[in-house]
Formats: structure tokens, sequence, C-alpha cells
């Protein structure tokens, strides 16, 4: 057994041990912080596969954003050290039965697809190199997808601020963004 | 002659002639991670004496002068008495995740001096995307501050967590952006690359006044960022007696500490490395002359000077500035910093397609 | 216009906070004006700012007099009740009654160095002196009798 090998079950086994603690642990901050190694585990995949450029951006998006994103909501919501009830044993047969379902749909897929390699040297993923992909507008360019990806988050962005409005008449003309802030502002202090 | 190049490459030399591939990436992966553990101490020991003497001689007072000629050994006898204190978890918390919280500011730490160039051809990983792996994983960081103020159970150290989190998620943008600013002109986020691009001279001296703008918002988001002083408001004493880490002790406490001073080497040498040439020496041109005595200093020296220079500015603002306010603090960020900064992306974007640098 | 007061208000900002980083860059450089005593090595040489307040004294002269007439004022003046004046009637020779102080009783302990009994003081008997040493092994030390026995009020003073 070689040493990569060796580091990839250990990943392997991160990802998946706190995976499964994210959706077993009754304390809802545990389990967010489940799911955060669960996600550094996937980065450090990527890193051991050599594709540092997603595996940064993994952590960004991923480490950084959502799961700050999720522990802030926690915060916000949730009581310290509150263990949750236990589900019903009917809720917790049937969630895993979908678990289930999910996990043999992809296994299915991944055995009926045959991976053929070396059709097409695959690109290496150097950040000029995805920064062209990403904005070329030619053969196996990405700039269409990327442009309607960017219409989605500004779509996203206008409805966070239509709802963190406090009222719609009365401050439509003020700057949209101190809004949002000063509703931070009244969480915070 | 003596470099830690030389030192580097004998070690592996020696090491490769003696035992068999494998063995040796593993002994040299334990070395690094010793030296990294012995950089870390010779740095927390350093720099917390350097912020007590600078603290003292701004504020008209003598400082530690005690323990040792000067006070020189002042923050050894700390780092002893935080030893040997008792390392409390308090009844009410989350025992797992108070436990957990400065392990990981510390793993976070020691992960960010990986692609950092220490001297000439001295790097432990020279990555591709050296400057987006950094503020990847700094971003990181603001996790076991928010693990330790929640487990805490304490209503301090959760309103810490908190402020730390809006603070550090807000002026990640406008660091970014101006780290931005240099990776426009160089055209690469490997950090060789960028230390080697400043061979006639360095960014903030090539590209004018908008990078002096970038270095300035760099400086002042990476105090923000690491919760320094005026930006301290997730440990501001007067108002949450220490924040999130209130009910750390002894040793857990020192890694916070540990931590916090690390990070603020990190990220000066960041900003070395970006705006002040890294290793690189002072060249000016085309002045062979001149360069050629600058090569004489050795690199490592030139990459520390400038690093102690922005951590010795840091603590000059730390000792100058009064406390913000949480709302002055987003303020600054969100109506001053981050247009400004927009905007000089923008002009350093002109200034790269129209080639109006040196 | 917008722009104007907003780069207006960018550059004041710095401005301002350039003026306070060459403050603190000047006492940086400056070594020689730290004010830091170095206590317990220069005891003999302490000097203090001459505003430094200590503790309450009542000064004697050489034939054992002070300045105090018991006119209780420092007593009223005290916020937390650290002096107690206690008087006693003196018969003067032409047969009339005077009233004299006893014991001045002052409460080191309660005493928060207000100064406001020595700006009470119609007669300037009692000042602030400059001593600090206070620590003693038993609370009942700093209860002080600020007149020494024996002593008697100065001639002249009503």
């Amino acid at each position: 057994m070689e040493g990569s090998t060796i580091i990839f079950y250990l990943l392997a086994a991160l990802t998946l041990v706190s995976g499964i603690l994210a959706v077993s642990t009754r304390q809802i901050f545990r389990a967010a912080i489940f799911l955060l190694f669960s996600l550094i585990g996937i980065a450090g995949l990527y890193f051991w596969m050599q594709f540092q450029f997603i595996a940064a951006v993994q952590i960004v998006v991923y480490v950084g954003g959502i799961t700050v994103l999720i522990i802030f909501s926690i915060f916000l919501t949730q009581k310290a050290g509150e263990k949750m009830p236990k589900q019903k044993i009917g809720r917790q047969i049937f969630s895993a039965l979908a678990a289930f379902c999910g996990f043999a749909l992809v296994m299915v897929q991944v055995y009926q697809y045959t991976f053929s390699s070396n059709i097409n040297e695959a690109v290496s993923p150097t950040v000029e190199n995805i920064g062209n992909r990403m904005l070329s507008v030619g053969e196996g360019g990405f700039a269409l997808p990327f442009e309607v990806v960017s219409m989605l988050l500004l779509a996203a962005l206008v409805g966070c601020i239509v709802i963190a409005m406090r009222s719609p008449t009365e401050t439509v003309n003020e700057e949209k963004t101190e809004i949002l802030i000063e509703e931070e502002i009244d969480v915070i202090v | 002659m003596w470099s830690f190049h030389n030192i580097a490459n004998f070690v592996n030399d020696w090491l490769s002639q003696t035992f068999n591939p494998t063995l040796v990436t593993i002994i040299e992966m334990v070395i690094v991670g010793v030296c990294v553990i012995g950089l870390f101490a010779v740095l927390g020991l350093v720099l917390v004496i350097m912020e007590r003497k600078v603290s003292a001689w701004i504020q008209i007072r003598l400082g530690p002068n005690r323990v040792g000629p000067k006070g020189m050994f002042q923050s050894l006898a700390d780092t002893l008495k935080l030893l040997v204190k008792e390392g409390m978890t308090p009844s009410g918390a989350d025992k797992f995740l108070f436990n957990l919280a400065p392990y990981i500011a510390m793993m976070v730490a020691m992960l960010l001096m990986a692609p950092l160039a220490f001297a000439k051809n001295f790097q432990m990983w020279d990555m591709n995307i050296g400057v987006l792996y950094i503020t990847a994983i700094s971003s990181v960081s603001v996790i076991s501050v928010l693990i330790a103020g929640w487990s805490s159970n304490n209503k301090y150290s959760l309103m810490g967590a908190m402020r730390a989190g809006a603070q550090i998620v807000s002026y990640e943008l406008s660091a970014g952006l101006s780290i931005l600013s240099v990776i426009v002109l160089t055209g690469s986020l490997n950090i060789n690359k960028i230390v080697l691009s400043q061979a006639d001279g360095w960014w903030i001296f090539k590209g004018h006044i908008p990078v002096i703008i970038a270095f300035v918002i760099f400086i002042i988001a990476v105090t923000a960022e690491t919760n320094r002083a005026p930006f301290d408001l997730a440990e501001a004493e007067s108002e949450l007696t220490a924040g999130f880490h209130t009910e750390y002790s002894g040793m857990k406490f020192a890694l916070f500490f540990l931590a916090e001073y690390v990070n603020v080497f990190i990220v000066c040498a960041i900003g070395a490395t970006l705006f002040l040439g890294g290793w690189m020496p002072f060249h000016i041109g085309n002045w062979q002359g001149f360069n050629h005595v600058m090569d004489f200093i050795p690199s490592s020296i030139w990459f520390f000077g400038k690093t102690f220079f922005l951590i010795f500015l840091i603590m000059w603002f730390r000792w100058t500035f009064p406390r913000l306010r949480i709302d002055q603090l987003l303020n600054l960020e969100w109506k001053y910093l981050l247009p400004i900064s927009m905007f000089n992306i923008l002009l350093i974007t002109a200034m790269a397609i129209g080639g109006w640098y040196f | 216009m917008f722009i104007i007061n907003y780069l207006k208000e960018v550059f004041g900002a710095v401005k301002s906070l350039a003026t306070g980083l060459r403050r603190t860059m000047y006492y940086f450089t400056h070594h020689k004006e730290i004010i830091t005593q170095q206590y317990p090595d220069n005891r003999e040489t302490l000097n203090f700012p001459e505003r430094f307040k200590g503790e309450v004294v009542m000064p004697h002269d050489e034939n054992n007099e002070h300045r105090c007439t018991g006119c209780t004022a420092c007593e009223l003046a005290c916020p937390n009740g650290s002096l107690k004046v206690i008087t006693q009637f003196n018969v003067t020779a032409e047969g009339k009654k005077k009233k004299a102080i006893d014991k001045l009783v002052y409460h080191l302990e309660l005493c928060t160095m207000c100064n406001l009994c020595i700006v009470a003081c119609p007669s300037d008997a009692i000042k602030m002196a400059q001593t600090f040493e206070h620590s003693v092994y038993d609370r009942s030390e700093l209860t002080k009798i600020l007149n020494k026995p024996g002593s008697k009020i100065m001639e002249g003073v009503e």
C-alpha cells in the first residue's frame, strides 16, 4: 500500500465519519462543526488530487462562507448547549431510507457509466487555464454558464435585500446596503 | 556560503543517501513540523516581549525590566507560568468543542505557514495558488473563534465570537481586494513568481499611488482580521472581559494567545511579500552596481526585516488609536474601505493593461 | 456635492490619524521623557508631583501646638465619614468656657484622599501628606488620632 493511498483512506474516513456524526448528533452546533470537518475532508481530497484551485475555492466558499453563515444563524436562533428532542422512530427509518435511495442512485450511475480514459488530454488545472476556460466564448468555453450563474446570484442578492427591508414604503430611496448593515448591527449590538 | 537554501539541500541530500524515499519524505515532514513548532515558540516569545516594550515606550513607560537583562526574559517567565497553570473547563461548557477550539486556531496558523517564502528558494510548499490558499485558509480561523465563543456557554464569549465573526467576514473582502491588486499587476498567484516580479523594484514603489492605497487598505483590513486594537471588539476587555477566550485558562489560553501573534506575523509576512518584495533585496531598476551591493545582505534578513517592520507598524496602530464601536467598524468597512478598494482595483487594472507602472 | 464631502471626510480622517501616529512616534523615540519611578530601588530619592495626596495629617510646630479649633467643618465636609472631631470645653483664665478639640480621629481605611476636608478647613489646620506606604498587619492601626498627645491650639487662631 502506498503512502498516497493511505492518505486517501484517511481523508475519506474523516469525510464520512464526520458526515455521519453531523446527522446523528443531537446538538445543532456540533452538527454544524462536523459538517465543517466533512467539507474540509473533501477539500483535502481535492488537494490530494492536485486540484489546488478547486480545493482552495472549496474552503473559501463552503468553510469560510456557508458554514460561517450556518453557525451565525444558529447563534441568532438557538440556545446554547441544548439538546434537540429525539426524532420519532418512523422518521428515522424514513430518512435513512431516503439517504440509502440517494446513495443507491449515485452508485448505480457510477457503475453503469464506463469511465474511458485518454479520450482527450485533461487540461492542467492552473489558474490561467481555469480563467481562460471560464471566460472564453469559443469551443469548450464556459462564458454563458458563468454569466447565467452571476445572474442567479444577483437575483438572490436582490431577494435578500427585499426580505431585509423593514417596510417597502418607508425606505425605498435609501441606499439598500445600508439597511442590511443596520439590521446586522441591531442583531450584534 | 550559508543560506537556508543550502542547509535544506544539504539535509535533503544526506537523507536521500542514507534512507529510502518513503522514509526520507516522512523524516522531512517531521523535521518541517518541528521547525514550524520551534518557529512558533520563538515568534511567540519575541513578539510578546516586542509588543510589551513597544507599548511601554509609546506610553512613556519602561515596560518589563526585572527578568533578565532589560527584562528580555519576561515572556519566557510568562510562558512558564501559563504552562504550570491549571487548564479549567467550565461545567456548563460543551467539553469536546471547548477543548477543540484552541487547537483549530493553532492548526490554521500552522497551515498558513506552508506557502510563505522565508528566504531565496526556501519555502515549505511552492504551490501554484499560494495567495489564494492563504486567503482560503485564513477564512477558517474565524471558525475557531466561533467555536470557542459558543462552547464556553457564556454570554460575553458568545457576544465576542459574534462580533469577531461579523468583523472577520466583512474585512476579508477589502483584504482580498487589495491582495487582488498585486495579483493583477503580477499575473500570478504563485508567491515565488510574485517575489521574482519585484526584482526591479518593489510593487509599492513600482505601482505608485494606487498600490500605496491598496497597501494602506491591506494593513487596515488585516489589523481587523487579526482582531487587534483598534479593531479588538471581539476581546474588548472593558466591555466583554476577554471576549471569546474569557473561560480559557492555562495552556489553552496560551494557544489562543500564540495563534494571535503568529497570525499577526503571517499577515505581515504576506504584506511584505506582496508589497515590499518578500525576500527580494532593495533593487532600483537597472542600477546594476547598487543592486549588487544590496544582494550581499542575505535574503532571509530582508524577509524578516520587512515583516518585523510591518509588525511594528501594526503595534504602533494598536497603541495609538482607541477602539472603534461596532457600527463605526462596519461603516468603515462598507462605506469607506470597500468602495475605495473597488475603485482602486479598477484603476490598477487599467494601469496593468496600459503598462503605466515602472 | 456628495463625492467631494466623501473625499474630504477620508482625507480629514487620514490626517487626524497621522497626527496621533506622529505624537506616539515622538514618545517612542524620546526615551528621556519617561516618568516611571523605579519605586523600591529609588526609595530615598522618590519625588512626587506636588498634588500627590497620601494621607491627612495635622502639622504641629515646635511647641507642640496645632491650628485646629474643633469647628467640625472637616467632619461635615467628609463624604464618607473618615474624620471624627471629639471636642471638649476648656475653661479659660477669665472663667469662660472655650471649645477645643480633644481628639481628631481619622479613619485612613475609609479615606479616599478627595481633599474636601482640607478645602473646608477654615484655619488650615490639616493638610495632605505625601506618605503612601500605609500597609499594616491590623486594620485597627489605620485609625489614627491626628493631634499629638498634650498638644494645644496655637495662640491667635480662632
